[in-house]
This record gives structure tokens, sequence and C-alpha cells, in this order.
């Protein structure tokens, strides 16, 4: 399947602002499954200066500054991505997936192989996913179970996920701590998947936090999906002896061709759209839109 | 004075740890510390105690001083140095030398390996959470190629004695190491202090070292310029090192910056100065790895430089040591460094090392856990103070509560054997007791090798139990002597480190930020004088006054008091009324008492000082010792004033005499030791510019308004006594008290110092002096406000001010509205002046408030 992703995202300043630098992480990355066609990049006012570079995870990021006076900054990039995720969707559900136990995968983690040991980074905290609570790992072992499939445990935390939590946009924020998120059961999709996340991670497992797009035309007769007009956010975790299988629990579904991937890390800290840091005083409005369109 | 001389210094020194720097393993005495005893002997009980006190006197007069954080005694606490050194032979050092530089080098290959390949992870000699899972481990820096041959440029190594005689390595030191400016500014006061031992002793001299350094920061350039701009990045004046930040600095020549002096542009790292922008090529950063750049990491961060990290990739500046290196400053190293050494040099290490157990292996956790309160339990990514827990210091609720903090996260603690360091005799009082030393030693890139100070900074424990030895706990310090047997050479050239092109050039170049200091220092200076002197002029008034807290019924008394409220801005004070009426005016000597006491009102004589010490520590870099003394006594002065609860009037007007009088000398001292072109005009800029202020403001309330003759001839008499002008108006004038004739003096007089126009004329010169004023046709917005209130006092005549419109008038229109303009032109020469030369004040925000630890 073909895309046409158009991502704006504008801030308007109430004062001036005189210069600021600013890092994205827009260009969707080489991923399984997926290639990227086309992309380009729009920024007004015109940056002084533009450079793109790829980072620890292999993620791309755009670094720019404008030094010129000015009160809106309007990013937009447009990708043309093609997804054939097909196979490898059907692949989680074969026995070499889904017959990994807890046991079975806590053990494998050992093995020193290139792939393990680069997923076995994602078991440690990082900035947004500290010290977990009781709470958490105690949500997660109602999945994993020492003889249990991995990957059934996942895509079962993914569903309780989804039924447990109420999608409510505004009443969290990207430095809300993902036990009080725990608590109270609310959140968007940043939170679901740092959320599972936080699970994972108690009981000592891999999993990254995955940032992208999702197509949200419903298919003639299908629901209608959630997390449109932005970008969105799944968790993938690392079954050793298999590898990465993505889930979102926003959406309670494997992702196949409908989701794109923009980049991944350990949080949302690694892979923020877009930040910056302005000089100037006041405050700032935003204003993100995506659109995604259906080639072919 | 009688000297009563003991039999001998070694005689009376007891030590009970048998484990003492004086012995050696048979218990003799070491040769050369017999020589510094024979030294000691000749100097006496009372001698050796005098040298102390001499040190003590010479460091406060240097203003040597060591922040603590949260200090009850206040900030800038100062620096104790005793006067016993540490004395090591040239051949026990020479192997610690050898250890050491193979120390720099691993640990210079693993932080390249931990931002570049991670081999030792992918090859299985570390494991990976002893980096991964190190919070100074910063993603960001991944990849980034350096020009710098070495990656770890200054390495720090803290080493103290076991008992096995061998110097252990106890701490490794690589974010941004401190201590080196101290033991330097140590080296220079015991040499001062003990010059016979010093001279006979063949000490190592460390001008070589420091010429190294110099030298390391030079190559360290992009592009291998030869006069690079180097500058020293500091968080600023509140951060516990800030002294040596500034030592190191005038010592070197390099200018101080802190991260508003800095800014990114076109991919290059700027400097702020006065005149523009200007670019700059190694910075020696003092500012903590996550602080250092709020774009890519701590984004909360005010010390750092947005964009810095990326001009770095860029290869456009080198920061020694570079950005990221706090992952090495990493215990979790210490029990695979064998390994490390044997895998990148195939040697053995030199140094000894603390044995260590890393909770994330299952076998040493176990040893850990059941061996608890036996152990030193450290974080990997924590090594300060605080973080370390001495197992048998804990109480069992305690010890449980680590023991589930190291089962939460295995891999971030690190348990350490706790050991009995050395100890080396240290004068108390009139004893030389043994404490427990460390030695913090320096190393540095040189080339493709490493350096190594002959000497260091040594700290020792505050007392003879304690084992914690660290400068927030309030020991002391000692310089370190490596001696050799032959006689070292002088330095020749003691000059070495005197200016080149790396220093600042001129007025062009002053940091912009260092330039609002001297501004605001001028301002604040002038600000105390002049307030000082006027309320000192009240004062005397309200002695006269029989009681206390009598209601003033003096018209004269009450227009005093109103212009006191209106000089300090400490409204509404006397000068507004409330519902209540003026409580200030029914207890007139409890509100001067608050504006003269209260340090947390602002514009009281007390917040005034408070702003005149914070500019002047902000700058200190640029003082002169004599100018610290001056300093210390009107702080001390002030302090002790504060201290007495109840003070006379009379006791408050001598405080006020004593302030006044070293005001002046200090002001006398700043001008002939500080240059023009290091600031000095940002100086007499700021303080004409209040002087000025405050002269309109005081005559204004103080003139404006008619009164009948007697109060008036009072006024005038007052306001000449503050102005410090009554017997230059006898001079001058040889007649009774006349307000033309006042007004002439005080106001209009071209020649006089103290007149209004002569400041506003110097100020107009001094401002004609900075680089952005134009001597053309078009002068600058702040030179038209300064030439408009010049020419407006010299079109005035005095004899017109003193009118008021008719004879019943109280109010004299020409003098208020005049002095009403000049106040304004002023305040807008001010905000000129500011957003053309400050105009670092650009707030940087986050386009997202998001706020947490890296």
């Amino acid at each position: 399947m073909v895309f046409n992703v158009t991502h704006i995202t504008t801030y308007k300043y109430n004062a001036p602002v005189n210069y600021c630098h600013n890092i994205a992480t827009l260009r969707p990355r080489k991923s399984d499954g997926q290639e990227l066609l086309d992309y380009k990049i729009n920024i007004s006012p015109k940056p002084a200066e533009i450079t793109e570079r790829l980072d620890f995870f292999g993620n791309y990021i755009t670094r720019f500054s404008i030094q010129a006076e000015h009160d809106t900054l309007k990013v937009m990039t447009k990708s043309k991505i093609i997804r054939h995720y097909g196979t490898i969707h059907d692949s989680f559900f074969s026995d070499a997936c889904r017959s990994i136990t807890m046991t079975q995968a806590l053990n494998a983690l050992n093995e020193n192989d290139p792939a393990t040991m680069e997923a076995k980074q994602f078991v440690l905290e990082s900035i947004f996913i500290r010290r977990t609570d009781k709470n958490i790992r105690e949500y997660a072992e109602l999945s994993f179970q020492a003889n249990r499939s991995v990957f059934d445990a996942a895509h079962e935390l993914m569903q309780r996920i989804y039924t447990d939590f109420d999608f409510v946009s505004g009443f969290t924020s990207i430095s809300t701590p993902v036990e009080e998120v725990m608590k109270e059961k609310k959140g968007v999709c940043q939170d679901f998947a740092q959320i599972a996340i936080a699970c994972i991670r108690s009981v000592g497992l891999p999993a990254r936090y995955v940032s992208g797009y999702i197509e949200t035309l419903p298919p003639p007769g299908k629901e209608k999906l959630v997390g449109a007009d932005a970008s969105h956010a799944w968790f993938s975790i690392f079954i050793p002896g298999f590898g990465w299988v993505d889930f979102d629990p926003t959406n309670n579904q494997i992702p196949k061709d409908q989701h794109i991937v923009v980049g991944w890390g350990r949080d949302y800290y690694d892979v923020p759209p877009l930040k910056g840091v302005v000089y100037g005083s006041g405050k700032s409005k935003l204003k993100v839109s995506v659109d995604i369109a259906r080639v072919s | 004075m009688s000297t009563t001389t003991k039999a001998s210094w070694l005689n009376t020194y007891e030590t009970k740890f048998g484990n003492d720097e004086l012995f050696t393993a048979n218990n003799d005495v070491k040769t050369y510390w017999k020589k510094l005893f024979t030294g000691f002997d000749k100097l006496g009980e009372n001698g050796l105690s005098g040298r102390q006190k001499d040190i003590d006197w010479l460091l406060l007069e240097n203003g040597v001083t060591y922040n603590v954080y949260n200090d009850p005694q206040g900030m800038h606490r100062p620096w104790n140095l005793n006067v016993v050194p540490l004395v090591m032979h040239r051949n026990e050092w020479q192997n610690v030398e050898a250890g050491l530089k193979q120390r720099a080098e691993l640990l210079n290959l693993v932080l390249k390996d931990a931002y570049g390949e991670r081999r030792l992870i992918k090859d299985g000699i570390i494991p990976h959470e002893i980096i991964y899972g190190h919070r100074g481990f910063l993603r960001q820096c991944a990849g980034i190629e350096y020009t710098t041959e070495k990656l770890l440029s200054i390495y720090a190594a803290d080493l103290a004695r076991g008992t096995d005689g061998r110097l252990w390595v106890v701490n490794d030191r690589t974010e941004a190491p401190s201590g080196m400016g101290y033991a330097l500014e140590n080296r220079s006061t015991t040499s001062r202090i003990l010059p016979e031992m010093y001279s006979k002793m063949n000490v190592t001299r460390l001008s070589t070292f420091f010429k190294e350094f110099h030298q390391m920061l030079i190559h360290a350039a992009p592009g291998k310029k030869d006069n690079p701009n180097i500058v020293i990045l500091t968080p600023g004046s509140h951060n516990e090192t800030y002294f040596e930040h500034a030592y190191m600095a005038s010592f070197l020549g390099y200018p101080l910056v802190q991260g508003n002096d800095l800014v990114v542009r076109d991919g290059f790292l700027w400097m702020k100065s006065l005149q523009g922008l200007k670019k700059i090529d190694v910075v020696l950063r003092r500012v903590d790895d996550a602080f250092s750049d709020p774009l890519e990491l701590r984004e909360d961060s005010h010390l750092g430089v947005a964009g810095l990290l990326d001009v770095v990739r860029r290869k456009n500046v080198s920061v020694i040591n570079p950005v990221g290196s706090g992952v090495i400053e990493n215990p979790g190293l210490i029990p695979f460094m064998h390994a490390i050494s044997k895998y990148f040099l195939n040697e053995d290490l030199i140094l000894p090392q603390i044995a260590s157990w890393w909770c994330g292996q299952e076998k040493e956790k176990n040893y850990v856990l059941n061996n608890l309160s036996n152990l030193v339990v450290k974080r990997i990514d924590r090594t300060n103070r605080e973080s370390i827990y001495f197992g048998k210091f804990l109480s069992d609720s305690e010890l449980e509560s680590l023991k589930a903090q190291i089962l939460e996260r295995p891999y971030r603690f690190v348990a350490q054997e706790q050991i009995n360091f050395s100890t080396a005799p240290n004068l108390s009082g009139n004893i030389l007791e043994p404490r427990n030393v460390v030695t913090r030693a320096f190393s540095i890139a040189s080339g493709d090798q490493y350096s190594v100070m002959p000497g260091g900074l040594v700290r020792v424990a505050p007392d003879s139990r304690t084992v914690r030895v660290s400068n927030q706990r309030g020991g002391t310090s000692k310089d370190f002597w490596v001696v050799e047997d032959q006689v070292v050479k002088e330095d020749k050239n003691k000059n070495w480190e005197q200016k080149s092109a790396i220093a600042i050039s001129g007025l062009d170049d002053l940091p912009s930020l260092t330039a609002e200091n001297l501004y605001w220092a001028g301002r604040y200076v002038g600000r105390t004088l002049v307030n000082a002197r006027f309320i000192r002029t009240v004062m005397r008034q309200l002695a006269m006054v029989q009681n206390r807290d009598e209601k003033p019924e003096a018209l004269k008394l009450q227009v005093l008091l109103k212009t006191v409220t209106h000089l300090t801005g400490t409204y509404p004070g006397f000068a507004e009324k409330n519902k209540d009426g003026n409580p200030a005016m029914d207890s007139p000597y409890e509100e001067m008492l608050s504006v003269i006491r209260d340090k947390n009102r602002v514009g009281s004589l007390a917040h005034t000082i408070g702003m005149f010490s914070n500019s002047y520590y902000s700058i200190r870099n640029l003082w002169s010792s004599d100018m610290w003394r001056v300093f210390e006594n009107i702080q001390k002065l002030w302090q002790g004033f504060l201290e007495d609860e109840n003070p006379s009037i009379l006791k408050i007007l001598k405080v006020l005499n004593q302030l006044i009088t070293r005001l002046i000398a200090f002001m006398g001292l700043i001008e002939e030791s500080i240059m023009v072109q290091q600031g000095l005009l940002l100086y007499f800029i700021g303080l004409q510019l209040e002087q000025s202020m405050l002269t309109i403001s005081k005559c204004r309330s103080l003139l404006a308004v008619k009164y009948e003759s007697q109060v008036e001839y009072d006024l005038l008499e007052y306001l000449l006594t503050s102005h410090e002008s009554l017997n230059i108006y006898r001079y001058s004038y040889r007649s009774h008290i006349q307000l033309e004739h006042v007004l002439d003096l005080v106001i209009l007089d071209v020649e006089y110092a103290r007149s209004l126009t002569f400041m506003i004329k110097r100020l107009q010169k001094d401002i004609a002096r900075l680089p952005h004023s134009r001597k053309d046709q078009q002068l600058t917005s702040y030179q038209k406000y300064v030439f408009s209130a010049f020419s407006k006092l010299r079109l005035s005549e005095s004899n017109k001010l003193c009118m008021t419109k008719s004879k019943n008038d109280v109010v004299r229109e020409d003098l208020d509205s005049l002095l009403g303009e000049l106040s304004d032109l002023l305040y807008k020469t001010s905000q000129s002046l500011t957003s053309t030369y400050f105009n670092h004040t650009d707030r940087q925000t986050q386009m997202f408030t998001q706020s947490f630890p890296i």
C-alpha cells in the first residue's frame, strides 16, 4: 500500500521570537516492511541552516535554526511511503513466535547474538519511564506468567489496556508520569504505549516506543480508528529468540499496513516529532495536522 | 613574645592508626619527612602556628573561597589550607605517575568505545548495563567525531594509601574535574609561607604542567589555529567551586563566561561581547554534561548553550572534557578494569583499586546483600557524597531499605570495601594530629600521551575519627610536595602565563554578562554611597529628637523622612498614607531601622548592599587582593551590625560613618585596579548614571516645594551635608545658604565633580567610548538621551528655577519639571544601554515545557 502523508506543525507566538533552534524527528525511518519513496520538508520562515543525521537508534534527526525574527513557525513534511507488512504481520502468529514462554524468553535474553545484545538496553529505565511502582508490576504480572507464551501475554496486555483505559485527550501531558496514568487509567496513545512499555520492562523484557502515523479513513463498513489528525504511537516488545513485535493498545490491534513508522526509542523522549529552544518572551500556541492519503 | 620550643615536633606526633605517611613499613620516619620536621623544629611551636595564621590570613586576603550549598555560615566560606604539606618522594611518585597515565589512557579508550563502536559490550568485556544503565551515557553524543587526539583531555583521580602501603585509586573524575585551581592556589600560598623548607626540599614545580595545560587547550582548537579563542564556561558565582573558575580564568588569561554569554549561530559558537559576536574555538567546561545544551540535553538548563552539541558535531568547536564524559565517572567499571586493560593494552593495571562488587551480577549481588554493613555502597552514576552509603553507619531499617533499592535495580549499585586510608600530620591548634588524607591527582592529554601534575590537591578529614573526606563537609586541604634529591630548576620564565593573543584584547571583546555586572556594580556602589550619606544626615537629626518614638512635629523632619522614602524607593514608607494614617511617620525610628537593616525589603540599605555584593562576586576574576580586603571589611562591618539586635543611634551613626569611609576606599581601588578596557568604563557609566538619578530624586523631593524660610534654610543645609558639599559651598559663596546658589553648585556647575551637570557631562564622554557609539552625524539613542539631558541643564538658569508661578504658589514648577524630564531621560538611557549591550536577557524557553532529569 502506498500513502502520502502530510504533517503540518504550526507554532504561533504571542510575542516575536528572535531566533530558535529546533530538532525534528519527522522523516520516516528505515523499518521492516516499509520503504520511504519520497520525502520533503518545508519550513517557514526559511531556516538559516538545516542538517540531518541518524541518531543513536537509527532515526532521522533534522536540526535547523531560524535566525530571523518571526511570530509563526510552520514545519510541513510530505512523505510518500510504501507498506508491505502483511507477511511480517502473519509471522507473529506462527509457532516460532507464539511458542516462546516467559521463562524461555528470560533465558534467551542472556544470549550474545547481536539482535539480543542490541535489544537488551530496552529493559533498562529511560527518561520518561523510570522506577515503576508495584501497581505497574502487578498489572503486568496478570498477563506475563512463567509458562505462558510471551506473545499471548503481550497481546492480552494490549487488550487490557484498550479495555481498562479511557482515551481522553488533554488530561495528560508529555510530562505526566506513568504511575499517574496508571492510577487514573486515562490518557492518549503516548500514555498507553508508555504504560505497556513500563509493564513489559517491569517483568524483565525489552520494549520500545514507536512513533508514527495511522491511516484513519475507515474502509466501508468498518469502524473509524482513533488517532486521526495527529501523530500516533504504539509499542514494540522484543521476544528473545524471535524478534520485535508491534502492538497498538490505542486501537487494540497488531499494526499491519495502516501503521506507518517514523521512529523509535526508549520512550517519547527519544523521538519527539518537534522540539526546540526559542529566544524571546511570551507563549506559543501549537497546532498539528496530519493527513494520510492512500495512493494505491 | 616568648617562644617555647618543643624538643621536637616529631616526638610529640602520636599516631595510633598504624598507617601514617610519616613512617616506613619498619616504623622509621621517612627521610624527607624528617627534613620537613627539622624545618618545623626551627620555627618552634608558636612559629608553626604563626605560619598557619599567616596562611589563614593570606587566603582570606586573596578571597579564596569554597561555596557550600545551604550553609548556615553563608556562601563563600573561606578555603582551609593546613600549613603541613603532604610529602612524597619522586621515586614513589614515578610509579604513581605511570599508573595514572595508564588509567587515563584506559578511560579515554572506554569513553571512545562507549560513544563509538561499543566493542567492550559486544565482545563481552563489560556488561551492557554499566554503560546503558548509567545516566551519564548520553545517546545524543554517540557517533560524534572529535578533533582532539584524546577524547578524555582532563582526568582526575582520588588516591589514598591502603594498609599495604600502596596508593590506591578511590574515585575517577572525568565530567568536569575540579581542584586544579585550588591545588595551584595551595602551592602558591604554601611556597610563600614555608619558603625555607620549600627551597631546601627540592619540591617539583607545577609550572611545566600548567604550560602543558595551556598548550593542550590551544591544540584542541579545530583546524589547529595559532591563536584560538578559548573561554572557561562556568555555571556562575553560586557554584561551589566558582572561585576556582575565576582563578583559572585570570591565571590562564581566558574570559570567564556563563551560558548566557554564548550563542550558537550558523553552526558556530559565539561569545556575545560588547562589540558583537566573537567566534569561540575551545570551551573549557565547568558545567555538568546534562546541563550543557538545553536543546538536546536537559531542557530546563539555563547554564548551557542551546545547540552547543551540534557545533561540536560539526567540528567547529572543542569542548574540554567533551559532553558525555560523565559516563566513565563510573564505579561500575572498577571490577572490569583489569579485563579492560588486558583488552585494550594487554597490560596489567599499575595502580591498585578498591575491591568492588557490581550488583548487576548474581554472585556479587548476593555477597553484597549478605555483607552490607561492612561495605560502602555507591550508585554507578551518582558518585557525589549524598549518594554514598556507609554500611556500618546505617541502622537496621536503613540497611533494609538500601537492600530493597539494590534489589529493585541491582545494576545501578556497586559496593566497595571499607578501607582505612593512611593518615598524615595536620596542625590543629598547637599540636600535630594524624588525619586521613585523600589526594586528587590530575592528568591531561599531551599529544598522544598524558602528563601528570607533579602535585595535587590533598583533602583532609575534618576530625581524627572521620573517614569521609570532602570539602563540602568542612575538611581542610594541603599542598602536595613531590620532592627529589637533586636541586630542582627554578622556573626561568615565570611570566609564561602572561597574556598572549588569547587574552581579552579590549572593551570590544568584553563578555556582555561581565559588562552588565560591572555596570550594575557601579550602580549599586553609587546607590549604597548616596543612600548611606543621606540616611546618616537623617539619623543625626533623629538623634536630636528627645523621645525616639515621638511623632516628629517639625515640618523639616517630615520632609527629610519623606525624602528617604523617595530616594530609597521603600514605598509606602513616610511618603504615602493608608487608611490608618501614616504609621511610619508615627514611629519614624522604627521605620528608619527597617530602611537600614531589613535585607528583605527592596530598596533598603541592607538590600542594596546585598545586591552590590552579588554583582561583585560575579566578576571576581577582575579583582585585586586589596579590593578583596576592603570588600571583606565592608561585609564584616555590616554583618556585625546586623547581628547587633538593638543598636543605639550612636552605634548606627558610627557604622554608617565606617561604611561610607570603606566604600570610598573601595571605589578608589576599583579605579586603579581594573583597566578601562577590562570594563571599568561600564562601571563608571553605571556609577555616574546612578549618582545622577539619585541627586535628581533628592533635589526634587527636598526643593520642588517651597517652605517658609527657616525650614527651607535647614533643608538646604541637609542637602549640602548629605551631598558632602557644605564646605565647598561656604568656600565658593561665603554667604548665607541660598537656594539659587545651591542649585548652581549642586545641579548646574560644570566644573564641580559632584554637580549633576558635571556627572552628566562625564557620562556623555564615557558612553561615547562604547563600541556602538557614533561620533558622526547620527547619535545612538542612548547618546541622544544624555545629550538632551546635558543641554537641558546647560540651558537652565538657577534664578528661574527658584521661582514659583506666583507668590502664593508653593510648587517650583520649572525646577520640578526640569528634574522630572531629566529623570525620565536617564531612565531611558539605562533602558537603551541595556538593550544595546546586555541583550543576553532574551529569555530562553522550550517550545514545550517539559521538566525531568536526564
